[in-house]
């Protein structure tokens, strides 16, 4: 590890040395987003904090999936359990929206959504938008909003691309190939033109990949083969120069073989079987100019999500294991903006239903049904140029719990043109979800413990109390109600800073306060001594901290850009108990004493410290290399003192450094070739980051057959 | 965090004793347990109370259902045949720790869970309660993860005793102890969280515990 900071050390001295030249640094504020206002702006005047990923990056980096493209963004970090989901400002996978094209994706587990249903095949670029200063987007868009931009080009084109990899985890730096290598491989086929005035797109993905597994509490690897296929249809009709049509179509499926072995004292039990999940999202939009000031969108969306997993034991063939999630969401929304000189008007209204069915829920067949009526408006006031202020609110009306109020406000004010300040205010919530209200669930293979939503929750444990099956009501019991929603105010300030065309700085500073936070609690105890669950508006926490980005155009050829992210996490009412002296931890002896404010970490798996640094070298012949640094501080794991409060005395994972690096080539005949690394060292922590591969090689080229100007 | 407790409550299982405390002593290897005595100070290590035998179908881990009896006032182990006497002050099956009293024995035991640093106990505060065993309903000390004097930890299935913790002992002949909990692994040592379930299941229900004895009658240590 020190040979490797000597390392990098040694290529910023060089680098720093280098003699300035031209550059585009301060072209990105000229970028259009659209996530921000929900309408489009440049980026330099957007008063929120947002970020874009542009397709080059994403292409240069080689990667694959949504979640390898979201880890080398600073202040992300990507969660393991349940997928690979993704922590914004410190808050959990649950709290961030993740839309494509501005409509929302479904098919959560356990709140987290797999990033790795999202291929980057056909991203144009990623808007991040972050803070509840996003708040114009409802429920879930509390830590922020992820939107996927997909590639919208209807010129006359045709290409193909493929990528292979491979890698021996174990084997260190000999050639990863034999039987028991990793493989790993990619194509995609995508194609548009214009007929008359009809405008149609395709892009279809396939991948592969031998994702790998660990064996229960071991650390022999189980290769857990993954199919992953994508289809998007796009078409585009102009009815009149005023009056557009969009309609899109995209499906997406995987298959993931599961075949594993779980000890039981003594009893193994070899389970085999497959999990697939499939997505299916609808998308057409009607949007019409009544003159240059109004506008306006007509927005039909259907989506639906289905999960399953099935599972046989080969020691008791004709049992076997059926675990299955459907979901339907249908939206409906219209927006209008009226422009004027100085100001914009955003009005908008939708309707939202929602529904699931899921085996863990009391009957599979029993569809629950949630609708939302919500409104939405925004007033945008530019008095001059140099100032701009946003005021916004937006109402949901739900079916099934209290209604939701976001309020939001935002400035941004142009000191010169080169320091550029901006400061917001947002409220964001996210409702309930099904398995909060509805779960229905005992798990009788690992110690017949209960899960019941608080739907259901009292009646059934009452039932049971009058069966005399419940030895104890716990104190938590007598606290179910219905779930209000939970509710988060972000303060976020920062700004931009662009000394030279070569050089720009990123601040923003963050405060997210959270209450209601949703937890599962023990509420009673079955007479055989099984626990039951449900859920409760207990916890109040925050998470705060900076978020500072630097670029720099060293040379022509090469540019440098920087991240870093410092958060701090708290449970308040946990911090409130170690304030009053009511936490103790241990000495070396194992004797107990007071547990200092210093040593309290907060809430756990969140890194005090994340870091990026990213090189790029591009010629004007068009060959590319980067070289990538991922860093992420250590994290709470377990609870080891037994306080249950997560303190420097408790267990943690060790901080890690990730390197990736890529280079490719344009050749003049229309083919692009790109070989590259992920994960030079071969860094690898099976009980912490059991997902993460280890050290994998790939070749990749891509093909454009017809390309038209 | 969510994910966590989800996960958590996947994993979980329940420590559960079904007992009664006439059955015959366990046979355990006497070299595991030893009594060290520093001044007032004594510490217990590795005293077996009810060590596994297997799981019930539902995965959870059952002991044959005997108790440990251990002497505050002598400092020691106390065989089982004198389980209806008042030789003993405190008997430990899994995490149930009774005291001699009533439903638990013939003495004139009871106890309550202070907080605080043991050595922060100088003397019993005047109007402290001291609680007696209903088994099985209830206990002097009570049972549960969060409830008394451990967490069990559902994600990593590990048992901690609670930190800042003190159990305050009236002995079965009425004089006053104060006793802290260390550890309910073998060896003193709790398994890391990446343990196998196996070792973590056959090295608990072994306590670690130090005590001060005030043989005079008075509630100062």
């Amino acid at each position: 590890m020190k040979k490797f900071y000597t390392l990098i050390l040694l290529i910023f001295i060089t680098l720093f040395s280098f003699s300035q030249e031209d550059s585009s640094n301060s072209k990105q504020l000229d970028e259009v987003v659209v996530t921000a206002t929900r309408t489009e702006r440049k980026l330099g005047n957007v008063a929120v904090p947002v970020s874009i990923i542009n397709q080059k990056a994403i292409q240069q980096a080689g990667s694959l999936r949504l979640k390898d493209v979201l880890q080398e963004h600073t202040g992300l970090y990507i969660t393991n359990s349940f997928g690979a989901g993704v922590q914004m400002q410190g808050l959990s996978p649950d709290y961030t929206l993740i839309m494509i094209d501005g409509e929302p994706l479904v098919g959560r587990t356990a709140g987290v959504l797999d990033l790795n249903r999202v291929t980057a095949g056909n991203i144009k670029k990623i808007e991040i938008v972050k803070g509840p200063s996003s708040s114009l987007y409802g429920s879930e868009a509390m830590a922020g909003v992820i939107n996927i931009i997909t590639d919208r080009s209807f010129r006359k084109q045709f290409g193909t691309g493929i990528r292979y990899g491979f890698g021996n985890p174990e084997q260190g730096w000999s050639l990863p190939f034999g039987s028991d290598a990793f493989k790993n491989a990619d194509l995609t086929l995508q194609g548009s033109n214009t007929f008359k005035k009809l405008g149609v797109q395709f892009f279809s993905n396939a991948s592969y990949i031998d994702a790998i597994t660990y064996r229960f509490n071991s650390t022999d690897r189980v290769p857990q083969p993954v199919w992953r296929l994508t289809n998007q249809l796009q078409l585009a009709y102009p009815f009149s120069d005023k009056t557009k049509f969009n309609f899109s179509i995209r499906d997406g499926y995987e298959h993931i073989k599961q075949e594993f072995a779980v000890s039981n004292n003594g009893t193994v039990t070899n389970s085999y079987g497959r999990e697939a999940n499939n997505d299916l999202n609808i998308n057409s939009v009607v949007s019409h100019r009544f003159s240059s000031k109004v506008k306006t969108a007509l927005r039909l969306y259907a989506t639906s999500y289905y999960g399953s997993q099935r599972l046989h034991f080969k020691e008791n063939p004709d049992s076997s294991y059926i675990d299955e999630f459907k979901q339907h969401f249908y939206r409906f929304e219209d927006q209008t903006d009226v422009n004027w000189k100085k100001s914009t008007l955003t009005v908008g209204a939708g309707y939202i239903i929602d529904q699931a069915n899921s085996t863990r829920y009391d009957d599979f067949e029993d569809r629950k049904q949630n609708t939302v009526l919500y409104g939405f408006t925004q007033y945008e006031w530019r008095p001059v140029d140099k100032l701009t202020i946003i005021g916004g609110l937006r109402y949901d009306d739900n079916k099934l719990f209290a209604a939701a109020f976001s309020p939001k406000l935002a400035t941004r004010y142009a000191i010169s043109k080169k320091f550029i300040v901006n400061a917001s205010i947002g409220r964001g919530f996210k409702a309930p979800d099904f398995r909060q209200l509805y779960l229905n669930f005992t798990n009788n293979a690992a110690g017949g413990y209960s899960v019941f939503g608080t739907i259901d929750a009292v009646k059934i444990i009452n039932e049971l109390n009058s069966l005399g099956q419940i030895a104890e009501l716990k104190d938590d019991f007598y606290k179910l109600s219905d779930l209000k929603p939970e509710f988060s105010t972000g303060i976020n300030a920062g700004g931009t800073f662009i000394p030279t065309n070569k050089l720009s700085f990123n601040f923003n500073l963050f405060r997210n306060d959270i209450k209601n936070l949703i937890d599962a609690r023990e509420v009673a105890i079955r007479s055989n001594g099984t626990q039951i669950f449900s859920y409760i508006n207990v916890q109040k926490a925050y998470t705060q901290g900076g978020e500072f980005e630097a670029g720099y155009q060293l040379i022509k050829t090469l540019h440098v850009s920087a991240g870093y992210q410092l958060l701090f996490t708290a449970d308040k009412d946990e911090l409130e108990s170690i304030k009053s002296g009511k936490e103790f931890t241990r000495d070396p002896n194992g004797y107990s004493r007071l547990l200092k404010r210093s040593e309290y970490v907060g809430l756990p798996n969140r890194s005090k410290h994340m870091a990026n640094l990213k090189l790029t070298y591009e010629t004007e012949k068009r060959f590319f290399a980067t070289s990538r640094f991922i860093y992420r501080s250590k994290w709470a794991v377990a609870n080891s003192d037994g306080n249950s409060v997560y303190n420097t005395n408790d267990e943690f994972a060790s901080g890690f450094l990730l390197v990736n690096i890529s280079a490719g080539k344009q050749l003049k005949s229309g083919i692009r070739l790109q070989a590259g690394m992920d994960n030079v060292f071969n860094y690898q922590d099976v009980d912490n980051l059991p997902s993460l591969q280890g050290r994998m090689i790939y070749v990749g080229a891509h093909f454009d057959f017809l390309t038209s100007k | 965090m969510k994910t966590k407790i989800y996960f958590s409550i996947l994993v979980a299982a329940v420590i559960f004793v079904g007992c009664s405390k006439d059955e015959t002593p366990q046979s355990t290897n006497p070299n595991e347990f030893s009594v060290q005595v520093n001044g007032k100070l004594v510490t217990v290590n590795n005293l077996p109370a009810d060590t596994i035998t297997g799981l019930t179908s539902q995965g959870q881990p059952i002991g044959a259902g005997i108790y440990a009896f251990f002497s505050l006032a002598t400092n020691k182990w106390i065989a089982n045949s004198d389980s209806a006497t008042s030789n003993w002050d405190l008997a430990f099956s899994g995490t149930t720790i009774r005291v001699n009293n009533q439903t638990s024995g013939p003495g004139n035991g009871g106890a309550f869970v202070w907080v605080g640093a043991f050595d922060n106990l100088t003397s019993i505060p005047q109007d402290s309660v001291f609680r007696i065993d209903s088994h099985p309903v209830s206990y002097a000390i009570p049972k549960g993860s969060g409830k008394g004097w451990y967490n069990y930890d559902g994600v990593t299935n590990l048992l901690t005793p609670i930190p800042g913790r003190v159990l305050v002992i009236r002995t079965a002949n009425g004089k006053y102890a104060k006793v802290e909990i260390l550890n309910y692994y073998k060896g003193g040592v709790t398994p890391s969280a990446s343990a196998s379930d196996d070792i973590k299941l056959r090295e608990q229900r072994y306590y670690t515990f130090r005590y001060t004895y005030q043989g005079n009658g008075t509630t100062t240590f």
